[in-house]
């Protein structure tokens, strides 16, 4: 009967704000809802409006703004397409352009076929000389690197774009500016179209829900995640209440007193690769009072979802919010 | 003059004996050796490069016939390498003569660069201007550099304002207060660490140290700083000689030991500050280079600091061609290769040290 309700809510709530996100990315004629591609001959027929709030033209030479607020031009769409960050590379993949990128750095390892694109150096300090002998024609980067290559990229006068979400919304804009760029708008909107709906649909189950106490440990020495960073985000929108909310850092380390007091209902493990077992963390001395010990509702999760800011933050949230409301979840897999 | 010297306090690892060495010949083969050493970098790199390409472009420059090479190859050899190989000579040649001048100064074969404290000064302000909201377009050189170059020298300064006594700066008094202000820079820099996580690895990537983003822009700020107090050092290369005697009877012989030691110490600072906000943090080279040098050519400041200064800068050209150069996704910090070759050779030298002191 529960089951029932899930997809009857998720039907609804769509119904319902369809026109909202309608005016947010205007669409072609067919309703955003269902994410068809534009055929180009459409594109072409009826100009769209650009995707704000980015104010390119939409068609080449363009300007646009990128996270640092500088002004980037392109000429033409670009063909060969360095990616200096792994989750850049995931939007490329996205969008189709595996065929357009000429280098990757280390870190990049999806999809796994981007891994065997020609590497050009790890991802803070990136190996110049093989940026450049990849002879590209577009950089993606991001803040971290406003130190490091970017000065130099912007001596050799190379093109580069940085890309720096803070939050769910700027991933899905920066996946509609790397499409701008490319362009590959049309594609841009229906990834990003696809991916807002099952944002929608976490959003919808987990409605109404009391929010669950949740501490998302990133490392074993308890450091986490705090308001106004990415992950933060991910939590609130899952319906969960972040242990570590009042604290007043973006990456606050707490102590074990901290944890215990604040009683988590559930544990996130993004430490799990590292080596840390759900055994371990009920092994720890003083931690079997907490809720999520006793219940033993310790989720570990693929890191990389929710570290990497690209298309695939949304299986991010989707794995947080089950972790946080299994019953509004029933199909999805422990 | 005779060339020769009765032994110093310090630096020599030949007890009893004195050289004669002909005075230019080691800064011939010295020069010789940074030419080299930066001719056999430019053909190491990650970058595929045609072979001969400096040959062909030399040829091509002459107005000779060449081949023909991509324009991107061109960019990588004379935008990306060259630059990185001319910074690495650079800084190699601020940390070893800096290192030799504290040796001499303070009379003690264990001092380095980083003894007074720009070390900890220049990670400080490094960290500052990773952290603090700086317009980067404020200044149009490097912000992490000057900030580097900058904290670095009011290290210095307040050390030696906390190190002076009336008129002088009684050299025991200079160690503390460096180890002093080296620990309270080092303590407010792991505190800002700690409260900007979200920065750690872009820091600490440029604490590590490397060349990989040196530029001509680069080059030509820190080139004539680091110049400037080579020639301050290697012109104080008698008065060092002198000092090794001690202060008391250096002040003797007609030596102004207090305006002198702040000249030196200011110069050696100066280069060593110049030196952190290029290359980061590099250690080793300032401590073991003044050291082989001296095995080779003897304890004589007048060649010594000259010589260190040429020898240092190959070493590190070399050194960061080997950084470039072995495999891995991306180059090897450099401090990892100095301090791999650093650590054994200080090691035997302290073998010698004591064999030759406590035998």
């Amino acid at each position: 009967m529960r089951t029932r309700l899930v997809p009857l809510f998720t039907l609804l709530f769509l119904l319902i704000s369809s026109p909202l996100v309608a005016a947010q990315t205007p669409a072609p004629a067919t309703p955003p809802a269902l994410c068809v591609a534009t055929p180009a001959a459409e594109t072409a027929a009826s100009p769209l409006p650009p995707p704000s709030p980015y104010q390119g033209e939409g068609s080449f030479p363009l300007v646009i703004t990128d996270d640092l607020g500088r002004e980037v031009r392109i000429e033409r769409p670009p063909t060969r397409i360095v990616s200096i960050a792994p989750s850049n590379t995931e939007v490329l993949y996205a969008l189709g352009l595996a065929d357009r990128v000429v280098g990757v750095d280390s870190y990049s390892n999806y999809p796994p076929e981007a891994a065997e694109k020609p590497q050009v150096g790890e991802y803070i300090a990136p190996d110049l000389e093989r940026i450049v002998a990849a002879e590209p024609d577009l950089i993606l980067a991001t803040a971290a690197h406003r130190e490091t290559v970017l000065p130099e990229l912007e001596t050799l006068r190379l093109p580069t774009v940085v890309i720096e979400p803070l939050n769910l919304d700027e991933v899905f804009a920066s996946i509609e500016l790397v499409g701008e760029i490319t362009g590959e708008s049309a594609r841009a909107r229906e990834v990003v179209c696809s991916l807002q709906t099952r944002v929608n649909a976490v959003e919808a189950a987990v409605a109404g829900a009391p929010s669950t106490r949740v501490f998302f440990e990133l490392s074993p020495d308890l450091f986490t995640t705090g308001p106004g960073s990415f992950i933060d985000d991910l939590i609130t929108r899952a319906g969960g209440a972040n242990i570590a909310a009042g604290v007043g850092e973006m990456w606050p380390q707490l102590s074990a007193e901290a944890v215990v007091t604040a009683d988590p209902e559930v544990i996130i493990l993004a430490d799990h690769e590292a080596g840390i077992t759900p055994e371990q963390v009920v092994a720890r001395p003083g931690w079997q009072g907490i809720s999520a010990v006793a219940q033993r509702r310790i989720v570990p999760i693929v890191s990389d979802l929710v570290a990497r800011p690209g298309p695939r933050v949304v299986e991010g949230l989707e794995a947080i919010a089950a972790a946080l409301h299994p019953d509004r979840f029933p199909e999805a897999d422990s | 003059m005779t060339n020769a010297l009765p032994r110093p306090i310090s630096g020599a690892l030949s007890p009893g004996t004195t050289q004669r060495v002909n005075a230019t010949l080691p800064i011939i083969v010295a020069a010789a050796s940074v030419v080299l050493a930066a001719r056999v970098a430019l053909t190491i790199g990650k970058a595929p490069l045609p072979p001969a390409l400096a040959g062909d472009m030399l040829l091509s420059w002459l107005g000779l016939p060449a081949r023909h090479w991509p324009e991107s190859a061109e960019t990588i050899l004379l935008q990306i390498r060259l630059p990185r190989i001319v910074l690495a000579g650079v800084v190699g040649a601020a940390l070893a003569t800096a290192g030799a001048t504290y040796q001499g100064v303070f009379r003690n074969p264990l001092a380095d660069p980083y003894l007074l404290g720009v070390a900890s000064g220049a990670s400080l302000g490094a960290v500052l201007a990773f952290i603090l909201p700086i317009p980067r377009d404020l200044l149009r050189i490097g912000v992490v550099q000057t900030f580097a170059f900058l904290g670095g020298i009011a290290a210095v300064i307040a050390v030696y304002l906390l190190g002076r006594v009336g008129g002088s700066v009684p050299t025991t008094m200079l160690l503390l207060a460096g180890v002093a202000i080296s620990a309270a820079a080092s303590a407010a820099t792991a505190y800002l660490m700690y409260i900007r996580g979200d920065q750690l690895l872009v820091i600490y990537s440029w604490l590590l140290g490397g060349f990989n983003v040196a530029s001509w822009q680069e080059v030509r700020l820190v080139t004539p700083l680091v110049l400037l107090s080579i020639a301050v050092m290697v012109l104080g290369g008698r008065v060092l000689n002198v000092l090794q005697f001690g202060e008391e009877q250096a002040a003797t012989l007609g030596i102004p030991v207090e305006p002198v030691k702040l000249a030196l110490i200011a110069a050696a600072t100066l280069a060593t500050a110049a030196a952190v906000s290029a290359g980061g943090l590099i250690g080793f080279v300032g401590l073991i280079v003044p050291h082989a040098t001296r095995l080779l050519i003897g304890p004589d400041y007048r060649r010594l600091v000259l010589t260190t200064a040429l020898v240092g800068a190959s070493f590190l050209i070399v050194v960061d061609a080997a950084a470039r150069g072995l495999p891995g996704p991306s180059d090897i910090p450099i401090g990892v290769i100095t301090a791999a070759v650093g650590a054994p050779f200080f090691l035997v030298l302290l073998r010698q040290q004591k064999r030759a002191v406590f035998w």
